[in-house]
């Protein structure tokens, strides 16, 4: 495997091509221009298409046209793009079209700020778009796994028909470091022959691909969705566990808040305090029973930091901690960075104070 | 062991590509670094920022309130970040461009004049390899050999002379970086 | 004399389309042209919102329905990932001229290699009859009560005349569905758009002029004199650009 030291938005680019997409469309935002940037070149040395789109709306609705015919199909933007694009997501969903929407996220609400931010927690988990529906949202803490999350992303967007949201920070998207890349994935309809516009696997009879519905069939799609997320719950949810055994302490957070959180409870635990942590990998599905079984006799609290004011993962914390302890919060927000010094005081504040 | 270094400026001063740079060379000697710029919304003369890890073991935050090393190309730069070194860490000044400065208590300090040491060499944009070069004298963070290869591979599309011109932008760095 | 069957494309069942409504006839002359092309196996339809989403459930060969105004997106990245197939959009005034302004341009503009179906019959259709950004200046809807006023809404949009000056498109054709005379035009000019599309020559526009019994508030057969008298001296029929022709 060849290692490169790689942006973060390269990384998940090469890693897109790497992991079979053939196309992408996307519109101009920061902090995130290193991927249309990169793959305007990148793709069509392997026989995909780049274009860029005349607006985000746009953008996403080529990926609508492109994942319908059966091809691996990109987009990506940041916070006030995926505003834009919701309209588009929720039509994905509906058409059951597999495709992937990259958010690198940064300070908000509004044109907020360009500077990194975990603020579009609420928007990838619960409201993509308009209508009730849900995308797997992966969010990579490295650019290791940033790259591997990308390359497999398509695998479970085929395989439940569905978009696929992988979100993180700016920090991420902008940060060098190493990563492996895996091998060329080889491109074939195999999981998308049976319903693509291409003609594929020698069929003779038309296909349709529709965001509208009967009513009947609206609803008869809409509950084996329903099935089918608490299936992703049960077979893909992702998380690391990570020093909980005998934790008084739990620190919950994602992405870059998780690594600036890791170093704080590596610096407690040195000091003898009994922290742990639980990272969602997948914030959806949330790792719901890694807080669930948490051993409530031993754990006198949970803290939820994110880059983000307010925290946004707390009420999915809330739903598992149910009470049996307190739940705090430590964040900055605006596209103002978390640091090392800033987190170890807010969690030894807490852990600390509970003395 | 983790080492932090922050290089601060202007755009447009190099300082991006200067971290670039040392994290590059860093993977190369088979240590981790991380390496996260920071920019302004401007494309040209804004702030510019870039924070670069290097350590032994893999790097678990790569976001630090305090450096071990904080480099600064210009006054603003100095103005904005001489508190976040850390007690004991070392400031390393542009001193063409930052003069009367306060220097804060406990730490230790390299001034060099690089803009004007890379105008006598013929071109200020070496400025920051000048800089870089000091560095590297100064602490040995990075091996000299494996930057000059570096070097090599980066202006190796370019003409000769920009080469030539980048290495003894280095060697008068490290120069002065030893001697400092 | 030719035998006068249903085209392969279309379902063996009645359109959605109310009765005397001129969308039953573009589409069939869609479908037409796609039969003596012999692309039936390889067309693909892009339909919109609006009336025009009827489509979809008349339409027997490949079909993909889009949101509001994004048809042109939508087959910008189908057609980039086949480029062999015959690819076109079947959209309505609302749906091009209004909300998806922004997609026909840019897509007229990139010359993509696809074909658009416009209809225009100046109104919002299915939602009611509102005013289009095609309604005629004086036009009652159920938005302009008192007839379009240019003071406050402006005037209608002519398309044709918008993308033929654009440099990128190689044919752009309005026609009028009122007479015999224009729906033989209408059927060479789709005929010749997809003929240029397979050839690979770039963008091609069909604007079809069309009625809406049901919203107008006429009998079909007035809706054929109203046309005449109102909707063809505005929008006039004609080749707006043919590159092949210009060569």
């Amino acid at each position: 495997m060849e290692k490169r030291f790689m942006k973060g938005c390269e990384a998940i680019a090469e890693a897109a091509v790497l992991g079979g997409c053939r196309f992408f469309a996307g519109y101009p935002i920061t902090p995130q221009n290193e991927i249309p940037e990169y793959l305007s070149w990148r793709l069509p040395e392997v026989g995909g298409a780049f274009v860029q789109g005349e607006s985000e709306v746009a953008s996403i609705n080529m990926v609508y046209g492109a994942a319908a015919t059966g091809k691996r199909a990109l987009t990506s933007s940041s916070g006030p793009g995926i505003s834009l694009k919701a309209e588009g997501i929720s039509y994905l969903a509906s058409a059951q079209l597999p495709a992937v929407i990259v958010n690198i996220s940064r300070g908000g609400p509004g044109l907020g700020s360009i500077q990194p931010a975990q603020s579009d927690y609420l928007q990838a988990t619960k409201a993509l778009g308009h209508g009730g529906f849900r995308a797997m949202v992966f969010a990579p803490a490295t650019l290791q796994e940033a790259v591997d999350l990308t390359y497999n992303a398509w695998d479970y967007a085929e395989r439940y028909r569905n978009p696929v949201m992988i979100l993180m920070d700016g920090c991420l998207g902008a940060i060098m470091e190493e990563v492996e890349l895996p091998e060329m994935k080889e491109t074939t309809f195999e999981n998308t022959e049976d319903w693509c516009l291409a003609r594929v696997g020698g069929r003779t009879d038309s296909h349709m691909i529709t965001p509208i519905l009967p009513e009947p069939a609206l609803e008869l799609l809409n509950k084996g969705k329903a099935m089918q997320y608490k299936m992703w719950e049960m077979l893909d949810t992702k998380v690391e566990e990570f020093m909980l055994e005998d934790a008084e302490y739990v620190v919950v957070a994602y992405g870059i808040a998780a690594r600036v959180a890791k170093e704080a409870i590596l610096r407690l635990r040195e000091e003898g305090y009994k922290v742990g942590m639980v990272r969602p990998i997948t914030l959806y599905p949330f790792p719901k029973a890694s807080l669930d079984n948490l051993d409530y006799s031993k754990v006198k609290g949970v803290i939820d930091i994110e880059m983000t004011i307010p925290a946004q993962m707390r009420e999915d914390i809330e739903l598992q901690v149910k009470g049996r302890c307190p739940v705090h919060e430590y964040g900055r927000s605006g596209g103002m960075l978390l640091d090392d010094e800033g987190v170890y005081d807010a969690i030894a504040e807490i852990v600390k104070g509970g003395e | 062991m983790k080492n932090s270094f922050v290089f601060s400026g202007s755009g447009g001063q190099g300082i991006m590509s200067a971290g670039i740079m040392l994290a590059h060379t860093a993977i190369d000697m088979s240590k981790h670094s991380t390496y996260l710029p920071e920019y302004g919304p401007e494309q040209r003369g804004g702030s510019a920022k870039c924070t670069v890890i290097i350590s032994d073991d893999e790097i678990v935050s790569p976001l630090t309130k305090k450096c071990d090393t904080l480099i600064c190309m210009n006054e603003q730069a100095y103005r904005k970040f001489s508190k976040d070194v850390k007690d004991g860490g070392l400031l390393v000044l542009n001193s063409s461009r930052i003069v009367n400065e306060e220097i804060p208590e406990g730490v230790r300090v390299l001034s060099v004049p690089v803009d004007d040491i890379a105008l006598e060499l013929g071109n200020v944009k070496v400025a920051n390899i000048v800089l870089l070069g000091a560095l590297i004298g100064a602490t040995g963070i990075v091996s000299k050999e494996v930057l000059v290869a570096s070097l090599e591979e980066k202006f190796k599309t370019k003409k000769p002379e920009i080469l030539e011109l980048n290495m003894r932008a280095l060697e008068k760095g490290i120069e002065l970086g030893k001697n400092a | 004399m030719a035998e006068y069957k249903r085209p392969s494309s279309l379902m063996p069942m009645a359109t959605g389309y109310c009765p005397g409504c001129m969308h039953a006839l573009a589409t069939r002359l869609v479908a037409d042209a796609i039969d003596e092309l012999q692309q039936a196996d390889n067309a693909i339809n892009v339909v919109s919102v609006g009336c025009s989403a009827l489509n979809l459930y008349s339409w027997k060969g490949d079909v993909i329905g889009s949101a509001h105004g994004r048809a042109p997106a939508v087959a910008t990245g189908i057609k980039r990932c086949l480029p062999d197939r015959l690819v076109f959009t079947y959209q309505g005034d609302g749906d091009l001229a209004a909300i998806g302004l922004a997609e026909i341009m840019s897509a007229a503009n990139r010359g993509e290699n696809f074909t658009v179906i416009f209809a225009n019959n100046q109104t919002y259709g299915m939602t009611g009859g509102q005013m289009a950004p095609t309604t005629l200046i004086g036009q009652k809807t159920t938005t302009t009560r008192f007839g379009r006023d240019a003071l406050t809404t402006g005037y209608p949009l002519k398309m044709c005349e918008l993308i033929s000056v654009l440099e990128a498109p190689v044919f752009v054709a309005r026609y009028a569905l009122n007479s015999v005379k224009g729906v033989q035009d209408a059927k060479k000019g789709i005929k010749k758009a997809f003929e240029m599309q397979l050839a690979g020559k770039g963008f091609t526009f069909i604007e079809l002029l069309t009625n809406c019994p049901t919203n107008w508030g006429m009998n079909p057969l007035d809706t054929l004199d109203y046309m005449n008298t109102n909707t063809i001296p505005y929008f006039k029929p004609g080749i707006y650009k043919d590159k092949e022709a210009e060569a």
